[in-house]
């Protein structure tokens, strides 16, 4: 739009490369840590790029133990949780693929009434997610760890899908009324005249006008569900249940795992959101900026 | 002369599955779901927090089911206990100089994406939301191994770079530690930021601009005279939503320090988490603490519904 002088065009530049410094600086060292051995991480500390390259931490971890390689031949000790990967990681999908479902509909049958019809108890609903949206997470784990334990419900995987619906549900509800309330109410209308029911014109007029907006909000909720830590830490303490952020958690303060396990299996974790990020990016940036601006 | 009785044929009532519902009664069908999951996982959680604060609960209570009221008991100890300062101090600290950070970094990040001409700019924004994507807790291990004394990886860049000679002990120094552990949550939620405040650029008309050069005005005037002033409510919102959030960090702590070295790095949901969780299990009291936080995020979010949510009513 303006003219820029070289100079600043090379400061732009410069601070460019700044920034992609900074977001790439823990990728890189995630990479670097997890492709070489301890030993080779130990022998010399003052060295960036690894002295040899191996997958010996990758395959420890996806054999569940059995294939220890050169690097873990002689260790006598593996994390339990190190070999329950694939458990955790098919937890982790039922959980987030679950809350996404989950947080979806509900959250689209309330977002809806709260753009098209005004009542005072719905403005009052909307209010109330936008409350319930700051609860921190602590608050509630204390008694629904109480509540779970007393009603049995401690180590399952439905007892973590109830607790991060019902938490992610005033976020969804608010990245989706905004979207709902842009749609026009002249389509309905019409379908309600040919004698489509309320229930019908939302299923078969709006929802599909909306799937940008469901498909934004669906991928937040999935990020956020398969990141999210203190929910299922509390509620389930036994390998079957636990996903993989308390697995990624139980390895923190263990004298017997090292950096580079530790940063082969925050690689293995990390990359599906990377993966949903990276294709998906266009709906999350409209859902992150619906869910807090719009309203 | 009778006239023929008239029957006029009425439709068949439909079968009440079949009935069309008053516009009031389908919208609380349609609320349901999201009516129990509020009240069950939301609301009674709170109010049932609430009661277990003022009631003494540990392992052998839950145990017996048996929980005695004991009043602001839980509050006083809570209060009494300088860890509780401490940890609320941290949180403080904490909260400044992320939010802080986070706002300065987001408007100058996002005017520097927002630079079409300027290829470096297309690639940072197209990198830009790559924080978002990493599991918190993740994040936290991985800082943790760029952190760490001995085998860390800032460490090895800056001998490599021959910026130092001796090895620095980042998390691991009280007077450093807090302020190491702000910088992977600023790396982790710094995209949140940005992408509102680059959202909130595309709105300023581009005439605003034009007219203020034709006027003479430099960069830093149209900056601080059309730029800053159209990003006020955006800034508010980031200010208000990250400081809200900032207060609950939980992930990066465990990961890097768990509060050490001492109480360095106690936060308020770090201190609820020991309390609660760890030997000897007081509930009442962690429950007691998370209450407080709880109260002190509230007054933000009613601050937020007021005066920024405003337009609710969509």
């Amino acid at each position: 739009m303006f003219k820029t002088t070289p100079t600043v065009r090379l400061l732009l530049h410069v601070a460019n490369l700044t920034v992609i410094f900074f977001i790439l600086l823990p990728l890189v060292a995630v990479f670097i840590g997890s492709i070489q051995s301890e030993r080779a991480l130990q022998a010399d500390t003052r060295r960036v790029l690894p002295l040899e390259v191996t997958l010996d931490n990758f395959t420890v971890i996806l054999t569940k133990g059995q294939q220890r390689g050169r690097i873990f031949d002689q260790t006598t000790y593996l994390p339990d949780n190190i070999k329950s990967f694939y458990t955790a990681f098919l937890n982790s999908a039922i959980v987030a693929s679950s809350v996404t479902v989950l947080t979806l509909l509900f959250g689209s049958l309330s977002a809806y009434t709260i753009a098209r019809q005004r009542f005072r108890w719905t403005l009052f609903l909307m209010q109330a997610n936008i409350v319930a949206r700051f609860v921190p997470v602590i608050v509630l784990m204390i008694p629904l760890y109480v509540v779970m334990r007393s009603v049995g419900q401690l180590n399952s995987l439905s007892g973590v899908i109830i607790a991060e619906t019902g938490f992610l549900l005033p976020y969804a509800i608010l990245i989706l009324a905004p979207y709902f309330d842009t749609i026009p109410t002249e389509l309905e209308e019409a379908a309600r005249i040919d004698g489509c029911t309320r229930l019908g014109a939302f299923f078969r007029i709006v929802v599909p006008l909306a799937t940008p907006a469901l498909a934004a909000c669906g991928v937040i909720m999935f990020i956020i569900s398969w990141h999210e830590l203190l929910i299922p830490l509390i509620l389930n303490a036994r390998p079957d249940f636990m996903t993989l952020p308390v697995v990624i958690a139980s390895l923190v303060g263990d004298v017997h795992v090292f950096f580079n396990l530790m940063m082969a299996i925050c690689l293995l974790a990390l990359l599906p959101t990377v993966v949903l990020v990276a294709l998906l990016q266009k709906y999350i940036v409209e859902g992150l900026s619906a869910g807090a601006v719009k309203g | 002369m009778s006239t023929p009785a008239v029957t006029i044929e009425r439709a068949p009532r439909r079968p009440w599955y079949r009935r069309e519902m008053s516009a009031g009664s389908f919208a609380f069908v349609m609320n349901v779901p999201t009516l129990l999951c509020l009240g069950l996982v939301l609301g009674y959680p709170v109010v049932y927090a609430a009661y277990l604060s003022v009631h003494r609960v540990g392992l052998g209570q839950l145990r017996s089911g048996v929980f005695a009221f004991n009043g602001w008991d839980n509050y006083g100890r809570v209060l009494e206990d300088p860890l509780f300062w401490v940890a609320l101090k941290n949180t403080g600290i904490f909260t400044v100089v992320t939010v802080g950070s986070e706002i300065v970094l987001a408007v100058l990040i996002a005017l520097l994406i927002n630079q079409a001409g300027i290829w470096t700019s297309r690639v940072t924004r197209f990198l830009i939301l790559l924080p978002y994507a990493i599991p918190p807790i993740c994040n936290g291990l991985i800082w943790s191994f760029l952190y760490s004394f001995q085998f860390g990886f800032l460490n090895r860049i800056l001998f490599t770079s021959g910026l130092i000679d001796n090895p620095i002990n980042w998390a691991g120094n009280p007077d450093t530690a807090l302020y190491a552990v702000t910088v992977p949550y600023i790396w982790r939620t710094l995209p949140f930021a940005i992408i509102l405040v680059h959202a909130a650029l595309q709105g300023i008309p581009r005439d605003l601009y034009e007219q203020a050069a034709i006027d003479g005005a430099n960069a830093w005037h149209r900056f601080r005279h059309i730029t800053l002033p159209m990003l006020q409510q955006i800034i508010a919102i980031i200010l208000i939503l990250r400081t809200a959030f900032a207060f609950a960090v939980f992930e990066e702590i465990l990961a890097i320090t768990q509060g050490g070295p001492g109480d360095a790095t106690w936060v308020a949901a770090w201190y609820s988490y020991k309390i609660t969780f760890s030997p000897p299990n007081n509930f009442g009291m962690g429950s007691a603490s998370a209450f407080i936080l709880t109260l002190m995020i509230a007054a933000i979010a009613l601050v937020y519904m007021r005066f920024i949510y405003r337009r609710v009513t969509l």
